[in-house]
């Protein structure tokens, strides 16, 4: 353990740009969903009205928690946000040990620490720590989030160190899988397997056979039940489970050679696939895994949208006053559910746009397009190449958002019909995602160290444009500067042509200029 | 049009800043066609952004630059064709084999010669299955020195490319680049492995500050340098220190030593012989004195000769 004293200091300046954002985006779900929850059912009769709604939704409770949660508002609050915010602590406990142990050792800075007068184990047990101040922090900032809206001290408290310890399980298996793998990646791969096992286990639990939950970490978190029953001994378990596989990492780091992995890593191909022979395979070689996860991740999202859509209504028809303060009255209140929720799903694919838009930025920066550039490759194909992940990556990414919104709300109300209706209200908002990744491409062209910070500033406006603009008032001439605003709000108006046409012209005439640019500008700087 | 101008790569003032540092200053580079051509500096001297104007990466400033017959900025995807490149700093996407990397880039550029291919990971003893991230810096240098070689191209720029291989490779190497010269095509090595230059170039330019301090074969290049002498005679030496090209002079009646400018050793020689020459050792500079006194600065290298 020599020098893990300062290699946990070292850590810990490494990660004073990240880890506060992870901090702050989880402590903004639970600020965000304690306010809104305790706006939305302010009565003891709105709470029994959710219970039998929701109660009666199987496809609402796999998405969220146990319904024994749903007897006062403080369950109410874990009940929506417990499982997404463990899965967000999950992640960001898993980069944490990730990136400070098994990455370290891959790209060979680890070796000079080990070189140096620090334990074999200093290291791991550092990132461990590491993980744990994290969740520490994670705890007392659900704490202050909860109890700061008003909701219960005693219960604040436990659902806080129910977080927390779900984050310490995974940040423990994390160290685990990071011995057994040679590749950090291949070890994120496995633990994001096992938070989706988890997940899918705690849902099982939830909507049929309890036992399932208890083969789960964030079923164990759950059935603490806060603010219901507060009970702590289920903390029992993950805090048990976390010791354990924190020794088992510990001893499976005694028997492994520096940089070496219980598992060897599998030759790849000798040659190249036909596919992997222009600038345009290379570009869909690097991007489709994250084309894949986006386009999941966003399904997944559309699926747990569209399982509420019927609730929604039912809720409605319950409390008609409710309708009264919705755009729309009564006759539309879904309508105008799904139309919020698409917007937002296609805010998600607008950063995945951008995203995948700055990969050909990155592939300069760090030196890989030189020598494709030095091949009978022009700018314009290599450029082109990566343009046509981020334009067709956006298209599925959107249609699987509204495939799984369609598909959920379509299986609730019996109507496939849905299917192709929420795939054809989410492809609507192809253009104005493009033309946020065309404000990127650019930036890429004319201004490319800014590149990225320009074009997050455009997805932040949208975002904030579309989200609150109603709440806050804006002023209409910020409102027409996102093309969000410009994308009729289908299912709820008709979609048309014309705003979409022009927006994907505007989308035209900004990628030419990035790529105008691109041609004028020396490479690699 | 080749045929109708022998350098494939003339450059000639060539001048290129990065805000206000100057990295080119005035550069000329003439390779001749079928030669292989040193290209030696100090670090930062400016080898690789001249490489990085050539390949149409970089826009030049200043002077003119031509390459195959064509500009390398405006008709850079028509003379890739006719290239191969190996990068100083080789950088390989992790999660992409070494096999598919060199069939990737031969692709794009026009097609390679399987057979060649194989034989080349044969010679450099390259697994092509393992994903690039578990490379070692050498390994990926070989990677893009496989695929370089790979292909037919008339032209290779060739940036520092076995500064991370080991003696054994690095024979392999100089085998492949006289395979390569056999049949006729050019090569730009830069390289500060001073016996693989000695090994392979016929000509070299020396580059110091962004400006070309040197430039012919090594030969000519010696002859413009130092030669150490060390003689006895059998009458006292006597103004020897005023003959021209004489520098360093250590003297003590009947012994000498000192080091004199090799166009001048004729006439040095000429006015020993009629003193009785009884011992006499000639040693010619070493390519490492001879670069040391370019890289370095002249008075400094001046003064350490002294020292020594």
């Amino acid at each position: 353990m020599t020098g893990a004293g300062g290699l946990l200091r070292f850590m810990l300046r490494r990660e004073r740009f990240a880890l506060p954002w992870w901090l702050l985006g989880a402590t903004l779900l639970i600020l965000v969903q304690s306010t809104q929850s305790q706006g939305l059912y302010d009565s003891a009769e709105d709470l029994a009205n959710l219970r039998q709604t929701i109660g009666g939704n199987t496809a609402a409770v796999a998405m969220s928690g146990p319904t024994h949660l749903l007897e006062n508002i403080g369950g109410e609050v874990v009940f929506e946000i417990f499982a997404f915010a463990s899965i967000v602590i999950a992640l960001m406990n898993m980069f944490l040990v990730g990136r400070h142990t098994r990455a370290d050792e891959e790209t060979g800075r680890a070796e000079l620490v080990r070189s140096a007068r620090v334990g074999r184990d200093a290291t791991l047990a550092a990132a461990l720590a590491l993980a744990g101040l994290a969740d520490l922090a994670v705890g007392l900032l659900a704490f202050a989030a909860a109890a700061g809206t008003g909701l219960p001290a005693a219960g604040s408290a436990l659902f806080g160190a129910a977080l927390a310890a779900v984050g310490m399980v995974f940040a423990a298996l994390t160290a685990v899988a990071m011995q057994v793998f040679e590749s950090a990646r291949a070890g994120y791969g496995a633990v994001a397997l096992a938070l989706g096992a988890a997940f899918a286990l705690r849902a099982a639990g939830d909507t049929g056979n309890a036992a399932f939950s208890w083969a789960s970490p964030i079923g164990w978190g759950q059935r603490t039940f806060p603010y219901v029953d507060d009970r702590w001994w289920p903390l029992a378990v993950p805090v048990a489970v976390a010791a354990l596989l924190g020794a088992v990492a510990m001893a499976l780091l005694g028997r492994r050679d520096f940089a070496a992995g219980l598992v060897q890593p599998r030759p790849g191909r000798a040659t190249a696939t036909a596919a992997l022979g222009s600038p345009l395979g290379l570009a869909w070689r690097l991007q489709r895994a994250a084309l894949a996860g986006w386009a999941a991740g966003l399904f997944l999202l559309g699926v747990a949208y569209g399982s509420i859509g019927d609730s929604i209504e039912q809720y409605v028809e319950d409390n008609p006053q409710v309708a009264e303060v919705l755009p729309g009255g009564a006759a539309d209140i879904v309508d105008s559910y799904l139309s919020f929720t698409v917007v937002t799903l296609a805010l998600i694919t607008a950063a995945y746009a951008v995203v995948t838009a700055l990969r050909a930025r990155g592939e300069e920066t760090s030196g890989r397009t030189e020598p494709v550039l030095a091949t009978a490759t022009s700018r314009a194909g290599w450029l082109a190449s990566h343009l046509s992940v981020a334009v067709l990556g956006s298209a599925v990414v959107l249609a699987a958002a509204g495939f799984g919104e369609g598909l959920a709300y379509g299986l609730t109300v019996s109507d496939a019909g849905q299917v192709p209706r929420l795939v054809g209200v989410a492809l609507g908002y192809l253009p104005a995602v493009l033309l946020v990744a065309a404000v990127a491409v650019l930036g890429i062209g004319l201004l490319p160290r800014a590149a990225a910070a320009v074009a997050w500033v455009v997805v932040a406006y949208c975002a904030v444009i579309a989200l609150f603009a109603d709440s806050f008032d804006v002023p209409e001439w910020m409102r027409r500067g996102s093309p969000f605003a410009h994308t009729p709000l289908a299912p709820l108006d008709p979609l048309t042509a014309t705003p979409l046409v022009v927006l994907a012209v505007i989308a035209v005439a900004l990628a030419a200029g990035g790529y105008a640019g691109l041609r004028r500008r020396d490479l690699g700087y | 049009m080749n045929a109708q101008n022998e350098l494939a790569i003339d450059v000639a003032g060539l001048t290129k800043s990065f805000g206000r540092a100057k990295a080119l200053d005035g550069l000329d580079l003439a390779v001749a066609s079928g030669q292989v051509h040193g290209f030696l500096g100090p670090n930062g001297s400016g080898k690789t952004t001249t490489i990085r104007i050539l390949l149409g990466l970089l826009r030049a400033d200043g002077g003119t630059v031509r390459m195959l017959g064509g500009d390398p900025w405006r008709d850079a995807v028509a003379l890739h064709r006719r290239l191969a490149y190996v990068p100083g700093d080789v950088n390989l996407w992790p999660n992409i084999t070494g096999g598919e990397v060199i069939d990737l880039l031969g692709r794009m550029r026009g097609g390679l010669d399987r057979a060649r291919r194989d034989e080349l990971l044969e010679r450099f003893d390259l697994d092509p299955r393992k994903k690039a991230r578990t490379y070692s810096k050498g390994n990926r240098q070989k990677v893009a020195l496989v695929a370089a070689l790979a292909s037919d191209a008339e032209l290779l720029l060739l940036d520092e490319p076995t500064s991370g291989l080991d003696p054994l490779m690095e024979a392999q190497f100089q085998q492949c680049i006289h395979q390569v010269k056999r049949e006729g095509r050019t090569v730009l090595l830069s390289s500060h492995i001073l016996a693989e230059v000695e090994a392979l170039c016929d000509r070299v330019s020396i580059i110091r500050l962004g400006r070309t301090v040197e430039s012919g074969t090594l030969g000519e290049l010696r002859h413009l340098t130092r030669t150490s002498i060390a003689v006895e005679t059998a009458r006292p030496l006597a103004g020897i220190d005023a003959l021209p090209g004489v520098h360093d002079l250590v003297l003590e009646d009947h012994h000498a030593r000192f080091d004199v400018d090799t166009a001048e050793l004729d006439t040095v020689v000429q006015r020993l012989a009629p003193l009785g020459v009884r011992s006499l050792t000639s040693t010619p500079p070493t390519l490492e004195e001879m670069f040391l006194r370019h890289y370095g600065d002249e008075e400094t290298s001046g003064a350490k000769a002294t020292a020594s």
